[in-house]
């Protein structure tokens, strides 16, 4: 055998063990998914095919279509508060406070909490008694003040403001790390050219940007699609239906009701919403990346 | 903007504010797991002392050690383990040219897309399949299957900044492709490793969802989803003992920021850069 061909095997056996545990603890279940969302299955009796019938069903589900509304509504929040907040930060941080360091820290250190400790801190900080509540009161009124997460019009939003308390800072951190990656001489050249605060960052700062912007709303997107832990702990989706998600939802109909296609077809749902979003979103971003 | 500009006080007495209030959660979860039965449900009361009874509660009711060694065990398997077959991986996915490496790297992007709540079941049948179903073992397969796609373009993205003539002198000198792997290349690829670390480890240590479905017994089980179970199963309305187990559980990785901290942006900016 030759040396060139030799290599190239080698090469392969270096390749191998992670093609194989991704394959098959990864790739694989998802293939099979796509098989047993056409199928009624409950883990016990052999699946059996029935067309698109779990399809047709999803979209007249409670859960499933109040997960669909809340998740999607999660993408928007995400969008248009979550990711202009956490530029807004990320510039505001790069700046010479001389409380720098601390500021950094406070805003990060929440990213890693687990959210199994945020629910159960944040459920406390919100019962109708708790803290929340208690600094409220003077501020809208006895008759404003209720039980966030446990009434139907309140739930999910309370839920979805929850999120920023970690997701901020994480994509603050992000853009953070874009920012100084930004070389000094580019704003340099923009001082000599006379260019100045909102101008030096719509037309410097922000295209120097666009690989972190890509990073980010790829994040933030698929963050959102995937919420489940906040509903699940602190709600788990109720009072009603009112604070599902998509994911809480294909999670309920598995492993409650041991739906399993069903639930399948609910996952295979979610992972067309994410692969369709992520690439408009590539297809956005990526043209306004500009190369280092 | 105006990098050279100190800015205003009262904007940074702003963001301390804010600050603040970012801290002031975590400092609530402190305070709970101290304030004495009589003071628990009175919000703006502090602890009068340093009150350590939820934690002696926590430890003997919930079997902390337990929960606590089997995280440790799987966050270290899966991470270790991911950066053993990742390594290999993204290093010839830099180095080789051929399709068979292109359609590899095709294969592990596909995968950052997918999301994994609708292969839970399919998994699950397989895991009994193989007589994987309640291990550790199980644990560290399906995290280290779902890191391989973002820990080999990491380790993809920093190979390339290794000169390929350190690999040609080496194999001259009689070097096997394995040992240059793990004795030369390896060592050099240690900021990846780094980032790769601070970066993920908390995302498995946090993890509650993956061990509760694939896990049944209790000697088994890793911190968060036994904190969940603990909390679910207390019949006491209060939740002292379930604020002292979590400071517990949260406090390694405080310390772990703590120490890597002025890393975590550099990794990040690393990635960003190499990317």
């Amino acid at each position: 055998m030759s040396l060139s061909r030799k290599q190239y095997w080698i090469a392969c056996l270096f390749l191998l063990p992670a093609l194989a545990i991704f394959g098959l603890f990864f790739y694989f279940p998802f293939l099979q998914s796509i098989y047993y969302s056409f199928t009624e299955w409950n883990g016990i009796k052999a699946p059996r095919f029935i067309g698109f019938d779990n399809y047709r069903y999803l979209f007249q589900d409670a859960q499933m279509l109040d997960g669909m509304k809340n998740t999607l509504k999660m993408v928007v929040f995400g969008l248009i508060v979550q990711n202009p907040l956490a530029l807004l930060l990320a510039l505001l941080l790069n700046r010479k406070f001389r409380t720098r360091g601390f500021l950094r820290t406070s805003f990060y250190l929440p990213v890693i909490i687990s959210l199994v400790v945020t629910s159960i801190v944040w459920g406390e900080l919100l019962k109708y008694d708790g803290f929340i509540n208690g600094l409220l009161e003077p501020i809208i009124g006895e008759a404003h003040v209720q039980d966030w997460l446990g009434t139907v019009s309140t739930s999910f939003p309370t839920i979805m403001l929850l999120t920023q308390w970690q997701g901020i800072g994480y994509c603050a951190l992000i853009y953070l790390a874009g920012l100084q990656s930004i070389p000094t001489d580019v704003y340099e050249a923009a001082d000599i050219e006379g260019a100045k605060g909102f101008a030096l960052f719509r037309h410097v700062t922000f295209p120097m940007l666009m690989s972190s912007v890509t990073i980010v709303l790829f994040l933030t997107i698929v963050g959102a699609l995937r919420l489940f832990d906040l509903p699940f702990l602190l709600t788990n989706g109720g009072p009603g239906s009112s604070s599902y998600t998509l994911f809480l939802a294909v999670y309920n109909s598995a492993f409650k009701n041991q739906s399993y296609g069903y639930a399948t077809a609910g996952g295979i749902v979610l992972a067309l919403f994410i692969i369709a979003v992520t690439v408009v979103q590539l297809g956005i971003t990526r043209k306004r990346e500009v190369e280092l | 903007m105006g990098l050279n500009k100190r800015p205003s006080l009262a904007l940074e007495a702003l963001l301390i504010l804010a600050a603040l209030a970012f801290l002031f959660p975590i400092f609530f979860l402190l305070e709970m797991s101290f304030k004495e039965p009589r003071y628990f449900f009175k919000p703006y009361e502090l602890p009068h002392s340093f009150y350590f009874d939820y934690y002696r509660k926590a430890v003997q009711d919930m079997d902390f050690f337990t929960g606590l060694t089997n995280s440790v065990l799987v966050t270290v398997g899966a991470l270790g383990f991911a950066i053993i077959v990742a390594s290999m991986s993204g290093y010839v996915l830099s180095r080789r040219q051929e399709r068979l490496f292109r359609y590899a790297y095709l294969f592990f992007l596909s995968g950052m897309v997918i999301p994994t709540v609708g292969s839970l079941i399919p998994l699950f049948t397989l895991a009994v399949k193989i007589h994987l179903m309640n291990t550790r073992t199980l644990l560290v397969l399906i995290y280290t299957a779902g890191f391989i796609p973002f820990a080999s373009f990491l380790y993809a993205a920093f190979t390339k900044s290794i000169p390929r003539e350190l690999e040609e002198s080496a194999s001259l000198d009689g070097c096997g492709p394995f040992r240059l792997f793990w004795r030369i290349i390896f060592p050099l690829l240690l900021p990846a490793t780094g980032t790769f670390i601070i970066t993920n480890v908390y995302g498995i240590w946090n993890d509650f969802l993956t061990p509760l479905i694939f896990l049944n017994q209790p000697e088994k089980m890793t911190l968060m989803p036994q904190i969940v179970q603990f909390m679910f199963n207390k019949q006491s309305v209060n939740y002292g003992p379930v604020f002292a187990v979590s400071v517990l559980a949260v406090l390694p990785l405080v310390v772990l920021f703590a120490f890597t901290q002025k890393y975590m942006l550099k990794g990040l900016t690393a990635g960003a850069v190499k990317g």
